[in-house]
């Protein structure tokens, strides 16, 4: 039984907007970080001196000046993503014209951070408690990105937001699969999400192990387009890759190599995938142990096979839960290039500090 | 006319057009924010809210059926703050 | 092969079953003393203590005092998780132990834990940025930064039962989350994919959520009145509801105790108002449960409203309740006003509601109620509970982003 499929994506990334963009900041390898002091729209001391941010992303010159005034960064990044991937420019207005069958499943760590500490400051620093700024009240709520765009682009089905860490952009894919095999959605876009501000910045400085010094945080938003294969298997020829299967678990005593090494063996198993099937494998690389754990989980599954290795998702720096997504992107961008790609298998990895762990395998058309 | 200053009235006016994402010519006193301009229940309430904090006032959410447009908004915020 | 109460025919090992309940509510914790409190109407309101609420006019919630989260999380530190995340996992514990089950029984199956939230660990996250307005940023409370992440609520009952083969996924959709958890087990459980799941709901009373509700007007002074001509907004409350889901055929092999069988759901998104619930869509959500479910309108004998006892809410979602079935819809009750409004475990507590209701025969009632709205013209079972021979029922869950989900649910008939 043929997976769903990928038809297309697109991603705002420390590369730039749009997929083009990503193509090309990826094949180039350049690094994307920057300086903070230049920054001038990022408010009060940070915990970091750089990081990689998209470039040029001013809301109001990039959405527009409708709609958009209480925005927050997270929601502008994945409102602009979904326009490219839908191509279309969307507004703050009703759609006319609602699409039914099109569902949205965002990956997040918990919605915008610092819309979320902003009330509770404002509670706290105004001459009376409920003195908060009003327009900002529906940010502070996990899923105002997705409900946001639903509204830009009309998109009336299943509206889900899913946070599994660093796993969320592989959970998507497997929240999106069962969309699309209960008659849910006939299309799903999937993909999650990740905004640098000052608040994550003191936020990720405080909870860092003394393993993960030196990360470097990014930002960014990657997004898929899902739907089902054609009953004859016919008019599929834009898919770009194949969901074979996503498998997730939760790392016991045994440690994060073996927890993994178990996931992508069921991932494997229940998908009916050879080793010898497989192309290229993406680990989600977090800084210090989990991220050798990660890798030597890869290498002992897979090190026989001189796989292609594609590391962190390009040089965009840490983008928390939007990691897997940019996982997922990066992976179908080295498959354009690679001659050995079509009709194998890509194994996507990701390990989390709170323990989720994830596989997804893509076969490359 | 309500007792406001002309002080007052633009300040009033400037956070209403901020709110409602309009230029000042646009807003009369009369024009309504919800018929005219688009304003949904959010924006009312950002309106009263923003008002209470500017001016240091507290003003009732019942009276946000009068606040639908610079006049009305005038006159409930002169009476709340005891203009 | 059975025949399920909807008349459609399937497989045993399709048809998903409830067989445990783990429940932390302002009226009761465990299945038994929440189906007394429901049965009873009790009412969780008081004056909140979690948070200082000085400079607010109104202050009652409704909360859960006395929590012991050590007499059920025994393999990991209380201490270092949230208080979201200490309700999800020791409810997900006492759901496995009411379902009969040892968690090393789980261990060996292939798993879902999907828990719903509105605010993740923002309890925490009020005090954090209390100590950094106070010391800092540099000096901000470092043990409360390390656990406030939204993942953490389900992971965390993994980590906490030893499980591993399982995914585990919090689900932030606000006030319809319950509702989405249970939706995603059932899909996992009846293809098959998973061979139980642990789903739900848990929030922590929050003064950054209570703020914003404030803000709006649309805290009540006192009580939560829904579908009442004087309802005055609603109360935010706290707590957590887990379900056990498993299929048919598994829960018969085991001899299980069967609350009730989950029947379908239907998602969809109103698109139209980040907080303002659209008529039509929340209307199109209750049929597309119904036709998943394989349900006809008339079949329903009870629908568990979201029933906020906002003027906007209750309004709309009656009128959609009567625009799908007709001018004599089925008895429509708001647990809301009894528990208050938990945020992302609403949902999920209303459906343990409604199958303690199927289980126990009555419908629990909405208490706080002198004089239904006529706006809101549904029988909304007022203050006393009523015995009911209950074969399904319907539990709404709406929210903000206009994220809708419907579960249905049945009596399980052999």
């Amino acid at each position: 039984m043929t997976g769903p499929l990928i038809t297309d994506w697109s991603a705002v990334s420390p590369y730039g907007i749009g997929r083009a963009a990503f193509e090309e900041g990826f094949r180039s390898g350049r690094t994307t970080s920057v300086p903070l002091e230049n920054e001038d729209w990022l408010v009060g001391e940070r915990a970091d001196t750089e990081a990689c941010l998209v470039p040029g992303f001013v809301i109001k010159e990039v959405l527009g000046k409708k709609g958009t005034r209480a925005m927050d960064r997270v929601t502008g990044l994945v409102v602009t993503t979904v326009g490219r991937l839908l191509d279309t420019t969307g507004g703050p207005l009703p759609s006319e014209d609602p699409d039914e069958d099109t569902a949205l499943v965002l990956g997040t760590t918990h919605g915008s951070h610092k819309s979320m500490v902003d009330i509770t400051r404002d509670t706290l620093t105004d001459e009376k408690p409920y003195y908060i700024n009003t327009a900002h009240i529906p940010n502070a709520i996990g899923n105002a990105s997705a409900g946001m765009c639903a509204i830009w682009y009309g998109l009336k089905g299943p509206n889900a937001t899913i946070a599994a860490g660093r796993n969320s952009g592989i959970a998507t894919l497997n929240y999106g699969r069962r969309l699309l095999a209960t008659g849910r959605a006939r299309t799903v876009l999937c993909g999650a999400a990740e905004e640098y501000t000052t608040d994550r910045s003191w936020l990720e400085w405080h909870t860092r192990g003394a393993d993960e010094t030196g990360t470097v945080l990014g930002e960014g938003c990657a997004m898929v387009q899902l739907r089902a294969p054609a009953a004859d298997g016919r008019g599929d020829d834009d898919a770009l890759a194949e969901v074979l299967g996503v498998s997730s678990g939760i790392t016991g005593p045994d440690g994060v190599a073996a927890g993994l090494e178990t996931v992508v063996g069921n991932a494997l198993r229940r998908a009916g995938i050879g080793r010898e099937e497989v192309w290229a494998v993406s680990a989600s690389a977090p800084a210090g142990e989990a991220g050798r754990q990660e890798l030597k989980a890869l290498d002992a599954l897979f090190g026989d096979l001189d796989p292609l290795t594609l590391g962190r998702p390009g040089q965009i720096g840490d983008t928390g839960a939007a990691t897997s997504a940019f996982q997922v992107v990066a992976t179908l961008t080295a498959a354009q290039d690679s001659a050995r790609a079509a009709g194998r298998v890509a194994v996507l990895t990701s390990v989390d500090r709170d323990g989720a762990l994830g596989c997804a395998l893509l076969r490359m058309r | 006319m309500a007792n406001v200053t002309a002080e007052q009235a633009a300040t009033i006016k400037e956070i209403v057009c901020e709110i409602l994402e309009l230029e000042e010519d646009e807003v009369t006193g009369e024009s309504l924010f919800r018929e005219d301009h688009g304003a949904d229940s959010l924006r009312a309430i950002e309106i009263l809210a923003s008002l209470e904090k500017e001016f240091k006032v507290t003003i009732d959410q019942a009276e946000l059926s009068r606040m639908v447009n610079l006049n009305g908004v005038y006159e409930v915020l002169a009476e709340s703050a005891g203009w | 092969m059975t025949t399920n109460p909807a008349g459609g025919v399937h497989d045993a090992a399709r048809r998903v079953v409830l067989t445990g309940f783990g429940v932390f509510s302002s009226i009761g914790v465990g299945a038994a003393e929440f189906a007394e409190g429901l049965r009873s109407g009790r009412s969780g309101a008081k004056p909140i203590t979690v948070f200082d609420t000085e400079g607010f006019e109104h202050t009652n919630g409704c909360e859960i005092r006395g929590f012991e989260p050590e007499r059920w999380i025994r393999n990991l530190d209380a201490a270092q998780l949230g208080r979201a995340s200490q309700f999800s996992v020791a409810a997900a514990r006492m759901a496995v132990q009411d379902a009969g089950l040892d968690p090393a029984d789980l261990r060996e199956q292939r798993g879902l834990i999907s828990i719903g939230t509105t605010d993740g660990e923002s309890w925490d996250l009020d005090r954090l940025v209390a100590s950094q307005l106070a010391k800092g940023s540099a000096e901000m409370d470092r043990s409360i930064a390390g656990r406030i992440r939204a993942g953490r609520l389900s992971a965390s009952i993994a980590q906490e039962l030893g499980l591993t083969d399982v995914e585990a996924v919090t689900i932030p959709t606000a006030c319809a989350a319950g509702n989405y958890a249970i939706g995603y087990g059932f899909d996992a459980v009846r293809s098959g994919e998973a061979d139980y799941a642990l789903c739900g709901g848990a929030d922590a009373m929050c003064r950054k959520t209570f703020a914003g509700f404030y803000r709006l007007g649309t805290i009540a002074p006192e009580r939560c009145q829904p579908f009442d001509i004087d309802r005055k907004g609603l109360l935010t409350g706290e707590g957590a509801g887990v379900l056990l889901l498993e299929t048919l055929e598994s829960a018969l092999a085991r001899g299980a105790r069967i609350y009730a069988e989950v029947l379908g759901y239907g998602l969809n998104c109103d698109a139209d108002h980040q907080v303002a619930p659209l008529e039509s869509s929340v209307a199109r959500c209750m049929e597309l449960a119904l036709e998943n479910a394989g349900v006809k309108p008339e079949e329903v004998d009870l629908i568990s409203a979201h029933g906020t006892g906002t003027k906007a809410n209750d309004v709309t979602e009656s009128r959609a309740i009567r625009s799908v079935y007709g001018t004599t819809p089925p008895r429509t009750v708001s647990v809301k006003s009894m528990l208050g409004h938990t945020m992302g475990a609403a949902s999920a507590l209303a459906a343990i509601a409604c199958s303690l209701a199927i289980t126990h025969g009555f419908i629990p009632p909405t208490i706080n109620h002198a004089s239904t709205d006529p706006e809101c013209e549904i029988d909304c079972v007022p203050n006393e509970a009523v015995e009911a021979d209950l074969r399904i029922v319907q539990n709404n869950g709406l929210a903000f982003g206009g994220n809708n989900a419907v579960v249905l649910l049945g009596r399980y008939e052999a």
